[in-house]
């Protein structure tokens, strides 16, 4: 499981008949130095989750489990949760979008 | 299964209902932070189901059987490892790279 940041939305009308009815989301792997991987993933969306919204992101097996459409499913990376905060060492809170950070932490 | 170290805590209340009543934790792999400067990777979140603190060294098993829409999970929090050659940045007492330094509260 890691955590993302939602970027955006894709569409795909001509696509494999497993992934019909599914939200796709375009997301980046949070970094402890920022939200600022290179990397792009595309995952379902199963929980509601919005652009610029942290998020649960779950792979593999645990991923078509989510999606609910059986192990067939053409797809393997999944948002199962909306972050509301996280606190990581050092006193640094980060919230469900990157406006809501903040440091508890010692004077600067 | 990789060692890690756990580096903070994630909250969620919109989420998968599998993923009710458990603590999750942030953890980065402990060979992640051997190299001063390198970019950092994105940390894993793992279900601890046995009590691990922020700052603990743990054993993190990856990989689910798809009964579950999680994947990761602390087995284990490490009392000590042998490791001939690991850099210092394993060390339980390591400085903290991209952390604050003395960034608790008082």
């Amino acid at each position: 499981m890691h955590i993302c940041t939602v970027i955006g939305n894709v569409w795909a009308t001509q696509k494999e008949a497993t992934l019909g009815g599914l939200r796709l989301l375009v997301v980046r792997p949070f970094t402890t130095d920022g939200d600022g991987s290179a990397e792009t993933m595309v995952a379902v969306d199963t929980v509601s989750a919005g652009v610029g919204e942290r998020v649960l992101v779950v792979h593999g097996r645990a991923a078509r489990h989510a999606i609910g459409k059986g192990h067939d499913i053409g797809f393997q990376t999944a948002i199962v949760g909306v972050i509301d905060s996280m606190e990581l060492e050092g006193g640094r809170i980060v919230g469900q979008t990157a406006e809501n950070d903040r440091s508890t932490g010692g004077a600067n | 299964m990789f060692l890690g170290r756990v580096i903070g805590e994630v909250w969620a209340t919109q989420k998968n209902p599998d993923l009710n009543g458990l603590r999750l934790l942030v953890i980065e792999a402990l060979d992640e932070r051997s190299d001063p400067g390198a970019p950092k990777v994105t940390p894993v979140v793992a279900a601890d189901p046995i009590g691990a603190g922020i700052g603990e060294q743990v054993l993190v098993a990856c990989g689910g059987d798809g009964d579950y829409a999680y994947e990761a999970a602390v087995v284990g929090i490490v009392d000590d490892f042998d490791v001939p050659g690991a850099p210092d940045s394993w060390r339980a007492d390591a400085p903290r790279l991209g952390a604050t330094p003395e960034g608790g509260r008082a």
